[in-house]
């Protein structure tokens, strides 16, 4: 069975380091050495880490042998993205019901209760 | 080069956070999250329906609910209790399941109630929603990294 791929976005963006690294592509290209930099981290460390986002279709790399530039790939991401806008929508529209079930409770007795 | 370590925009990557002022006292707002027969007359967007819904209210306690949409469609989601504190703090585990009966992707929420108002005559209500299982105990080891998907969420947004 094929893992769907926001899962697999999920799975790769779950990892702070490897949130990190993307944070830092969000500036431009960047070779495996200068990404590893700022960490305390060896190099073959980071080069998992950019497997795994390769994998995620989060990160891709350029073709040149030596220095394969590491770019970001924002489609992923704007997936996740949308994915949280469903959820806020869910929770902001739960909410509005749930003030209104609490005014309806309290109203009960009351005649001159408010109404939303 | 610029160095990415200045990435700290919350201590946590609490990535969908919501606040309500309610105008209710705590011990209802807890009381309609705790019982399914109050539960399932909010939860969900305007128009759905739960006609499913048990809770075992209580940490390690499961909860499933299956959710309708105004078009006929069935969602079907579940969750683990995982810490409640009476009358201010539930959070739980939530993930969709699919129509094959595989669960999504796992989040956490955690709703923290707190009084407000005169006489605690109102209920300050915030949840978070975490995109990362245990996310906390991952990025505490972490300092300086977390807050990165803040970053790379106003990155998408600006595209």
């Amino acid at each position: 069975m094929q893992t769907d791929s926001l899962s697999q976005t999920f799975a790769a963006l779950a990892d702070p380091t490897r949130r990190a690294i993307l944070a830092r592509l969000t500036q431009g290209e960047a070779t495996v050495g200068e990404l590893a930099e700022p960490f305390d981290m060896s190099l073959p460390a980071v080069s998992k880490h950019l497997k795994v986002l390769e994998r995620a279709g989060l990160v891709s790399r350029g073709r040149e042998a030596q220095w394969r530039p590491c770019r970001l790939e924002a489609g992923p991401l704007e997936a996740a993205n949308d994915w949280l806008e469903v959820y806020r929508r869910f929770w902001e529209q739960s909410l509005d019901r749930l003030e209104s079930y609490l005014d309806e409770l309290q109203m009960k007795g009351k005649p001159h209760g408010r109404k939303s | 080069m610029a160095a990415s370590p200045e990435l700290v925009i919350e201590p946590q990557d609490r990535v969908l956070v919501i606040t309500r002022v309610l105008d209710a006292p705590r011990a209802l707002v807890f009381k309609v999250w705790s019982q399914p027969e109050h539960l399932v007359r909010w939860w969900g967007p305007q128009g759905f329906t739960l006609p499913d819904c048990t809770l075992e209210f209580h940490p390690g306690g499961a909860f499933r609910c299956l959710m309708r949409s105004p078009e006929g469609s069935e969602h079907r989601m579940h969750g683990v209790y995982k810490d409640i504190v009476e009358p201010e703090k539930i959070s739980f585990s939530w993930t969709w399941i699919d129509a094959e009966g595989q669960p999504g992707h796992e989040t956490l929420v955690t709703v923290l109630l707190e009084e407000a108002g005169e006489g605690g005559a109102k209920t300050k209500l915030t949840l978070h929603q975490a995109l990362f299982e245990s996310v906390t105990a991952r990025d505490a080891h972490n300092g300086g990294w977390t807050g990165s998907f803040e970053r790379l969420a106003a990155y998408v947004a600006r595209l």
